[in-house]
């Protein structure tokens, strides 16, 4: 998904009418309504144009689209808790665990590791189209598994039953979900499947791997927060390489010499700036504030030296993250319990089980030179 | 009517007849230059149905080689106009060339095709033609649109996709979108082609069922374009009611269906009405 045709459709945002006409929708009055389905949203306009028949939005559901909206594709393991079917497909095989999935249609799924970031975006979503009713830029939760359409009717059953807000599906009945993901414009995918994250990172897609904790902390019901290691994530893997392959000083020593060159971007640098884009919406109704995304940075680079790059970097791009936590090489799990971060994005295997150990929902992006040279776990170097 | 000598007959008790318009499975453009030099002389190239063809055809190996008494296989015929002579040889020797498994060839024309559809019993035509889809279905025969992206579409699977959207409304009509041109007739004519739809979905389902989960040569899809979760839900609940589980299933609610369908590809596109297809490419 190019991030470019996006931004020329973003830089109308905050114009009403400039949004309407990016999407070619013919001007006319919005009112709210009621759907039989229990939905209120705008009422939208069919399509005017060259066909036969207009094709109407049934029941006056608001369905943004996918261009225009920043789409979170989740797997149905991470959305919910399917330990156990998981466990029936491994021991008993496909047709087994089908059948397992129509004996239970009517028993809702527990929530998952990505449940409360899915919740929260719903939350973000509500106060952008009071602020921005008829606007299409908001957060659009699709449904993305490999899983046969039998299990269909018992997630879509669950997500009735915890009154979610996703009506897009896309179930492949097995086949890879990564060409979907594009069709959708996926800004961010999440999925409990490292191989298939990893092929949405090699099509430029961000994703992560998500795993189900054993605890999980409260989050916070009002404000979404997202928190986001720098090096391999935010920005590319390159200084991560010199301090892998060369050690602590020269990682230091290149860092110095470098400050005011700019680093790459990394996998999830276009997921900041689309939230940075929504952020900028609620500062230009005045909720500066009381903005309801808040955004962290929370590396192992430290404030007075190798940071600055780091700043620099993102200042360059602009983008900010409203704190920026330089640890200097301290474990990562006790800052990320006091901020409690509806999801914590980092390449390292070793913060992502640091963190998730004392309850934060962490994901792991599977991206650079870190993978081929993990972590040790007695050694804690200050960067 | 011709019928092919080489090709065994198939029970007409069981088999699911499918008519497909032969210049959907040849390319018999002779009004301008061959896109392609034809393949022998004498022989067409193969057009947007042939793809269609060739996967049935291997889902009736599947299935012979699990039961080689099989009854419930489909038949594939093929609709011809009378008007081009020169033609109708070329038609029959490139069924020949490419070793397609055509029973019979039926001749017909615009007015009375309909008519050889029900004289053939034909459970469901195939076409790129909107007008004659919505013909056949006016008529109570399910009619689907051959989608096309020549040389992509696979040849090892045979992919059906319904749309859903009127599938998925529950019985009481108030719960249809109002439409300013739904009139009694149409109605009428959704009931009628309801219950051959019906008749062939349970069909496809009871060969369906014939394979595992993985590895089949036959693929239902579910699609609903502009609909809330659900009534799609409802629809593969109505599909399964019928006799057939899919395999794959799609909610849109409203995305943008031809990037979809492009990775999808299906061979055919049950919508009855055309409603919710419009912006599908038939071919490409």
């Amino acid at each position: 998904m190019s991030l470019d045709s996006r931004q020329a459709v973003a830089t109308h945002d905050g114009r009403a009418d400039a949004s309407v006409a990016a999407n070619g929708d013919s001007k006319g009055s919005w009112g709210d309504t009621e759907d039989s389905y229990g939905h209120s949203g705008p009422v939208n306009k069919p399509k005017s144009g060259a066909v036969r028949r207009a094709r109407k939005v049934e029941g006056g559901i608001f369905f943004p689209k996918p261009e225009n909206a920043v789409t979170i594709a989740v797997s149905s393991r991470v959305l919910f808790r399917t330990e156990t079917e998981q466990k029936v497909f491994e021991e008993r095989g496909v047709e087994e665990y089908l059948k397992y999935q129509v004996e239970h249609e009517n028993e809702p799924f527990a929530p998952g590791p990505a449940f409360p970031f899915v919740k929260a975006l719903e939350t973000v979503n509500s106060q952008l189209r009071e602020l921005y009713p008829d606007s299409e830029e908001l957060f659009d939760i699709v449904l993305v598994t490999y899983n046969h359409a039998h299990v269909g009717v018992r997630l879509i059953n669950t997500i009735n039953y915890h009154n979610l807000f996703i009506e897009r599906f896309c179930m492949t009945g097995g086949s890879s979900p990564i060409g979907y993901l594009k069709a959708y414009h996926t800004n961010l995918y999440l999925s409990a499947d490292a191989e298939k994250v990893r092929e949405a990172l090699a099509e430029g897609i961000a994703a992560a791997t998500m795993f189900t904790p054993e605890k999980l902390i409260e989050v916070s019901d009002t404000q979404l927060r997202v928190a986001f290691d720098g090096d391999a994530v935010l920005f590319s893997d390159e200084s991560e390489r010199i301090f892998k392959t060369h050690g602590l000083d020269k990682f230091f020593e290149h860092e110095k010499e470098h400050e005011n060159k700019l680093l790459d971007h990394g996998p999830l640098k276009g997921f900041l700036e689309a939230l940075g884009k929504l952020q900028k919406k609620f500062y230009e109704k005045g909720h500066r504030l009381d903005c309801p995304i808040r955004t962290y940075l929370v590396t192992a680079r430290s404030a007075a030296s190798s940071g600055i790059r780091a700043l620099k970097t993102l200042r360059a791009w602009g983008l900010e993250t409203d704190e920026a936590l330089f640890l200097a090489g301290a474990p990562k799990g006790p800052m990320l319990e006091k901020i409690r971060p509806h999801i914590y994005f980092d390449d390292q295997m070793f913060h992502v089980e640091g963190a998730a150990e004392m309850g934060t929902i962490a994901a792991h992006v599977p991206y650079g030179i870190a993978q081929k040279h993990p972590h040790k776990k007695d050694s804690s170097k200050s960067k | 009517m011709n019928t092919d000598d080489d090709v065994k007959q198939k029970d007409p008790s069981r088999a699911v007849v499918i008519a497909i318009s032969h210049d959907a499975v040849f390319d018999l453009k002779e009004e301008q230059e061959p896109k392609a030099p034809a393949a022998a002389s004498g022989v067409l190239n193969p057009g947007p149905g042939f793809p269609f063809v060739k996967a049935v055809q291997r889902v009736n190996e599947k299935l012979v080689e699990k039961n080689p008494n099989e009854t419930l296989l489909f038949d594939v015929i093929l609709l011809s106009s009378k008007d081009r002579p020169k033609s109708q040889s070329e038609v029959a020797n490139s069924i020949k060339h490419y070793g397609l498994e055509i029973t019979r060839l039926c001749f017909c024309n615009n007015e009375n095709f309909t008519s050889v559809l029900r004289s053939n019993k034909v459970k469901l035509f195939l076409s790129t033609n909107t007008d004659y889809i919505t013909k056949a279905q006016d008529t109570g025969v399910p009619a689907a649109l051959l989608y096309g992206q020549r040389g992509t579409a696979t040849l090892d699977q045979l992919r059906v996709l319904f749309i859903g959207d009127s599938l998925g409304f529950s019985e009481d009509t108030t719960d249809r979108p109002k439409d300013e041109d739904t009139g009694e007739d149409q109605l009428q004519s959704v009931q009628l082609t309801q219950s051959s739809l019906e008749d062939l979905v349970a069909l496809i389902g009871e060969m369906r069922r014939k394979f595992g989960r993985e590895n089949s040569p036959l693929c239902a899809c579910l699609m609903t374009v502009c609909s809330p979760r659900n009534v799609c839900v409802r629809a593969l609940k109505r599909l399964r009611a019928w006799g057939l589980e899919v395999d794959e299933a799609f909610c849109l609610a409203g995305a943008p269906q031809s990037r979809l369908l492009a990775h999808i590809q299906p061979h055919i596109l049950y919508d009855h009405g055309l409603q919710y297809t419009l912006d599908v490419p038939a071919l490409s």
